[in-house]
């Protein structure tokens, strides 16, 4: 692709500036990226090995805030809230949005308008999220609390975000809200992609709905499964904002994810050296979790 | 065999018609209390029909909102320009050229943008206290290069891969500049991968709370953090919150009319084509 055109002096010259140029272009988003997520994420590697509280660096202490972090028992409840969330969240969302996306895919009077319709959970604000549901579910006055919860006594209390048995749950009916429409559409654009032929031909050999679901469209939207899947795993095991405003991680701990954990130790106890120290963790789990998935995205699946 | 087709597209459509409407309730809902007076708001049992008022954006745009606005929009159009100018030719390079380590730099670029950002808050905040970026516009416009960037340069390329590459080899072939060719055949084909993918960079700093909840501060407070702010002990004025959560979502249902296609793309990371 690069080409050099020959000349009799400056070969040299041009031949290196050839070379450089891919760098070149390369060069100020690699700055900016070390900058703001390398430097910071240094800084918290530096501020985990230190005593760091109220704001005050002290001294070197080795690996005090992880051994102080890894037996305390408010890292393993978010840790706990955490897989909860996600092991229930992803697979219903996984398993409806797939349902959604094959009936779509039969054919809907009027696909056109729902498909923008159904984009409008997943890009609204996770603060706007959270604050629908506030409204909906509300103790006493919220239309779904009123109408619903207390008409069939569901909880007991005053709202379900406050019942330490429902609460957590609540917050995964909210993520499966917000994203098994996106979810649908997903599976449905790699639904419209796949190739005709094979279908053609598992027609002809008398092949049923479900032998050509299992045998022929799961394998072949395996690349786009696993990607949307770990996508998915990672934001949801993030989660912050819709907590943050409907909960704030209680009542108790009971939906204190590693997210608000942190945030709480650093913003509320200003333990930031422990806080630091659970970032760490957390950063190095997802880089292994996104290194493994690269490497299988690229290699396995033929993705990106 | 025509009859049974058409009764199960009407079933599928009423059942796609149902998941809609529950998709939708809880924000057709909020748009409706942005105009409920205060006396129906917290009624038992619920009211449906109400005599609708405009008092709510009073009292919102009395308490400054507009600022809050402004800001969000600004600081979604700055830090959006930024990513633009500073990943397009990156997004290129990486789809066109072989570069030493590419696999490694890619790792760092998908790292950037998977990190929790409660973990890149605490060593932002206590950078940012030190170097006085605390609620600053700068600042904040820097601290959402975090996830944007990253991500920019990652869909973009996936958009730059589609490009046909003859016409650029040609170009050079003709004597052309690399600067000509960037200028005059890339970025002309490229606009609409640009366009969506940045659109999609400025949705996300819109809708972004947690930096700017704590980066920010009384001079920078862009909308979201305006929502939580109005939700206190001694009481919520709930239909000015609806207000603001109703502005909130105008850029949104513009880009999900706009972009649907896009979001798709975006939101894999390009794995899906859309």
């Amino acid at each position: 692709m690069v080409t050099i055109t020959a000349t009799t002096t400056g070969q040299a010259t041009r031949r290196n500036s050839a070379a450089l140029y891919p760098y070149l272009l390369i060069a100020p988003t690699m700055i900016t990226l070390v900058l703001v997520s390398l430097v910071p994420f240094i800084y918290a590697v530096y501020l985990s090995f230190h005593q760091a509280k109220y704001g005050r660096v002290t001294d070197f202490i080795w690996f005090d805030n992880y051994v102080m972090l890894l037996t305390s028992g408010t890292f393993w409840n978010s840790m706990y809230v955490a897989g909860v969330f996600v092991l229930i969240a992803v697979p219903v969302e996984f398993t409806l949005g797939m349902a959604g996306a094959l009936v779509l895919n039969k054919g809907v009077w009027g696909r056109s308008i729902l498909v923008p319709l159904l984009f409008i959970p997943t890009m609204m604000a996770p603060i706007v999220v959270g604050l629908l549901w506030k409204i909906m579910l509300a103790g006493s006055w919220g239309v779904l609390s009123y109408n619903i919860i207390e008409r069939f006594d569901l909880v007991s209390g005053t709202s379900i975000f406050a019942s330490e048995r429902y609460a957590l749950l609540a917050l995964v009916f909210i993520d499966i809200w917000q994203w098994t429409p996106f979810m649908m559409l997903a599976f449905f654009a790699g639904l419209q992609a796949l190739p005709q032929g094979p279908y053609r031909a598992a027609a002809v050999d008398g092949a049923s709905q479900i032998q050509i679901f299992a045998r022929l469209t799961l394998p072949l939207m395996a690349p786009l499964l696993f990607v949307i899947g770990l996508l998915r795993f990672i934001d949801a095991f993030k989660i912050f904002d819709t907590i943050f405003i409907l909960t704030k991680g209680g009542p108790g701990t009971t939906t204190e994810s590693p997210s608000l954990l942190a945030y709480k130790m650093t913003f509320e106890f200003w333990n930031i050296g422990e806080a630091s120290a659970l970032a760490v963790f957390v950063w190095i789990i997802f880089f292994a979790v996104c290194t493994v998935f690269y490497h299988i995205a690229k290699k396995k699946l033929n993705a990106f | 065999m025509e009859q049974k087709s058409s009764i199960g597209l009407g079933l599928r459509t009423a059942a796609a018609v149902i998941c809609a409407l529950i998709v939708l309730f809880p924000v057709l809902w909020m748009v409706a209390m942005v105009f409920k007076p205060a006396d129906v708001m917290f009624a038992r049992p619920t009211v449906f029909f109400y005599t609708p008022t405009l008092a709510n954006f009073a009292y919102v745009i009395e308490q400054g909102f507009v600022n809050n606005l402004i800001t969000s929009l600004a600081l979604g159009i700055f830090s959006t320009i930024l990513v633009v100018i500073i990943g397009t030719p990156a997004a290129y390079s990486f789809a066109r050229f072989e570069l030493k380590a590419k696999e490694d730099l890619f790792l760092f670029i998908l790292a950037s943008r998977m990190a929790p950002p409660v973990c890149l808050v605490i060593p932002f905040y206590l950078i940012y206290a030190k170097v006085g970026l605390l609620d600053t516009f700068v600042g904040l416009s820097l601290a959402y290069m975090t996830f944007n960037l990253s991500f920019y340069v990652w869909v973009l390329r996936s958009f730059c891969r589609d490009l046909p590459v003859e016409l650029e080899e040609a170009a050079i072939l003709e004597g052309w500049s690399k600067a000509q060719v960037f200028r005059r055949i890339v970025f002309p084909l490229l606009r609409n991968g640009i366009v969506a993918t940045s659109v999609l960079c400025f949705i996300f700093a819109w809708n972004e709370f947690l930096f700017a909840f704590m980066l920010g501060g009384d001079s920078v407070q862009p909308l979201p953090v305006a929502i939580p702010k109005l939700i206190t002990a001694q009481g919520v004025r709930w239909g000015e919150v609806a207000v603001v959560g109703v502005v909130s979502l105008i850029p949104v249902l513009a880009v999900v009319v706009l972009l649907q296609r896009h979001i798709v793309r975006g939101l894999t990371m390009g794995a899906v084509k859309g």
